[in-house]
């Protein structure tokens, strides 16, 4: 008795600390008997007589043979439930217990655990993302760089094409020049000198123009070479201002150039590119100054030369002053036509002789540019180069040369001068001519059919004949010259030659071989 | 009247909540609750009462319990269209029914079809159709699909 009492209490005590609630089922799911705290999850209307299905949502589609445990089930009171079912022989007993503390801590663990999750797998989905972006940024690179390739590779051919026509257009004037200048000065005749001036200054404003497009084709490339050679800086500043004097006068400005030395004034420097970086600055100047004046100045300090180009244009907002040195760019609004890249290669040729290009302007108030750069002083009178100077040195010459323009205007001013010129138009009858007859000098072209001037250098090393040869090419690209000088060439001439560069050239190569 | 148990299975975080929500309350929540357990609901598809049991969604770590799915007629099968994996999990979750259940009629849900990067092609799916389920792209958001899945169920249950 007492033992049943104190089973009776144990079993109170446990069914209150677990919250346990019960109810039995026939195997016709009618309840049979069902503890009061029922009511405490939501379960109503469990009594006995009622049909299981019917009052309580879990036993829907449950029989009363199989033993199931269904945990944290949510009771109709909001609490999280264990249910146990549990078949006896003739009935079901359905336990239920709270799970509501087990429920609460599983939440916020699992909770976090599915969040960690999803982030997990954004990240994933982020990187993918990004790596997707990143390759296709990758392949829109490449094509980017294979459309500047090709871009440079056209500006390049383009400049190439245009030097050969070019070449003929300079020689020609030249020599009409000439003639009409020794055919006297009547009034009608001067007035064609003019026009012939005009046009040669359009030639070489053009050709300046192509070998900016050339040396744009070199900047990716690194193939701009500074070639620093004994040079009288005044002779080549005369020059410059006799060169762009016609522009300013045209536009009816006043240039002024103020040097700093006499002539002669030998340093070492490389001419040309000194002389296009001058061409490019005083043509910038001049092109957008419509009034006042484009000053030139250049002085020579301890082996430096600085050179300053002032101008009293519109000037250039601090806005565009960030873009002016980009390839291509020009100001929208100035209305004046070039290429936009003057400055851009300037600036580079600046870099290579070793300065800086400085630029400082204000709207309304014109621009400056200036540039330092070493030009070491050398004390030894220049060398003469004047033609009447060149001394004649009989010698037979053979010329290469598939384009008959250049090579009647070579030829014609070769003779003139007294040498004993034969012509060929391809490689293969130069080298024929070179086993069969003797030559003191060839003069040849690079890209000629059948056999190129490459060929033929390649060939005449094999058979050890050692005639020298000039190339002569429309080709200003380094990698042609250091190909062509590998192969034995002489000297290397980029058209349009002057004919007085040939000359001084053969006599030196002739001298070299006697 | 017709009383018919269902289930809601899937990856956790596919939207069986708020399919449920929808469609039982026709309401939604953007925020994201994770379910323990299971939550018995119950709702109407023209005379037949359903029990809903929303089971809470299989993880890494923890496989759906079957007990859960005694006694269910159907079952819906969640997967997130925004998330590859939760598409490709349907074939291994069906092997835990079909083991508990046998073969019980099924329908798809490719929910989330709201989200902008909601992504799946025919190849992801061709197991769906290859077990003749009904495929519904659903949101549990706008209500796209959401009655039409539980119609096409209890017609699939007969």
């Amino acid at each position: 008795m007492v033992e049943t009492s104190l089973q009776q209490h144990i079993n109170q005590q446990l069914f209150e600390k677990l919250e346990l609630a019960y109810f039995c089922v026939d195997q016709s799911m009618q309840i049979i008997d069902a503890s009061e705290n029922l009511e405490n999850y939501g379960y109503t209307g469990v009594v006995v007589g009622a049909n299981a299905d019917d009052c309580v949502d879990f036993m829907f589609g449950l029989d009363a043979y199989t033993e199931l445990d269904l945990p944290m089930v949510e009771s109709p009171s909001g609490k999280k439930v264990s249910v146990s079912l549990l078949p006896r022989d003739s009935f079901l007993t359905v336990l239920i217990s709270s799970a509501s503390a087990e429920a609460d801590q599983r939440q916020l663990l699992q909770q976090k655990a599915n969040e960690n999750e999803l982030l997990v797998e954004q990240q994933i989905k982020l990187m993918k993302q990004l790596e997707n972006a990143s390759e296709m940024l990758e392949q829109k690179n490449v094509q980017l760089e294979e459309a500047s390739r090709l871009q440079t590779s056209f500006l390049s051919g383009v400049s190439h094409e245009f030097r050969t026509p070019l070449t003929s257009i300079i020689g020609y004037t030249n020599l009409v020049k000439q003639a009409l200048q020794s055919a006297g000065d009547d009034g009608s005749e001067s007035d064609k000198v003019q026009h012939i001036g005009a046009v040669q200054r359009s030639s070489k404003h053009l050709l300046s123009l192509v070998e900016n497009l050339l040396d744009h084709g070199k900047l990716d490339s690194d193939e701009i070479i500074v070639r620093p050679k004994e040079t009288d800086l005044a002779e080549l500043f005369n020059d410059v201002e006799l060169l762009l004097k016609p522009l300013s006068d045209g536009k009816h400005i006043d240039f002024i150039v103020e040097l700093g030395f006499e002539q002669p004034m030998i340093v070492v420097t490389d001419d040309s590119r000194l002389r296009q970086c001058l061409i490019n600055l005083l043509g910038n100047a001049i092109k957008f100054t419509d009034s006042g004046s484009v000053r030139l100045t250049a002085k020579l300090s301890d082996d430096f030369l600085k050179v300053g180009v002032f101008d009293t244009g519109p000037g250039i907002s601090q806005e565009n002053l960030a873009k002016i040195k980009l390839p291509f760019w020009q100001a929208a609004d100035t209305g004046k036509a070039g290429t936009g890249l003057g400055l851009t290669i300037t600036e580079r040729i600046v870099e290579l002789m070793g300065g800086e290009l400085e630029i400082s302007s204000e709207l309304g108030c014109g621009t400056q540019v200036s540039f330092e750069i070493p030009a070491p002083q050398l004390d030894a009178e220049p060398k003469p180069v004047e033609s009447q100077m060149l001394p004649f040195k009989q010698a037979k010459i053979l010329l290469a040369e598939d384009d008959y323009d250049i090579a009647d205007l070579i030829v014609m001013m070769l003779s003139e001068r007294g040498y004993e010129v034969s012509h060929v138009d391809n490689g293969e009858l130069a080298l024929n001519a070179l086993e069969n007859q003797e030559f003191d000098f060839v003069l040849m072209d690079i890209h000629m059919p059948i056999m190129t001037g490459y060929d033929v250098l390649r060939e005449l090393q094999v058979k050890g004949i050692k005639t020298p040869v000039a190339i002569m090419s429309a080709s200003a690209v380094e990698s042609d010259r250091a190909k062509a000088e590998q192969l034995g060439c002489f000297d290397y001439l980029i058209k349009p030659v002057e004919i007085d560069d040939v000359i001084r050239i053969m006599n030196l190569a002739i001298d070299q071989r006697a | 009247m017709l009383k018919k148990k269902i289930c809601m299975v899937g990856d956790f975080s596919v939207g069986k909540t708020s399919l449920t929500q929808k469609f039982v309350n026709n309401v939604f929540s953007e925020k994201y609750l994770t379910t323990i357990g299971v939550k018995i609901d119950t709702a109407f598809v023209n005379d037949t009462k359903l029990i809903v049991w929303d089971v809470a969604g299989r993880d890494s770590l923890s496989p759906i319990n079957a007990s859960y799915l005694v006694g269910a007629s159907g079952i819906v099968l969640v997967c997130d269209g925004t998330r590859q994996s939760t598409v490709l999990d349907i074939k291994d979750i069906w092997q835990v029914v079909k083991k508990r259940i046998g073969e019980v009629p099924a329908v798809v849900a490719l929910n989330k079809s709201d989200l902008e990067d909601w992504h799946i092609d025919a190849q992801q799916t061709a197991y769906f159709e290859e077990q003749g389920w009904q495929t519904f792209e659903t949101s549990a958001k706008d209500g796209q699909n959401v009655k039409a899945l539980f119609e096409a169920l209890v017609s699939e249950i007969g």
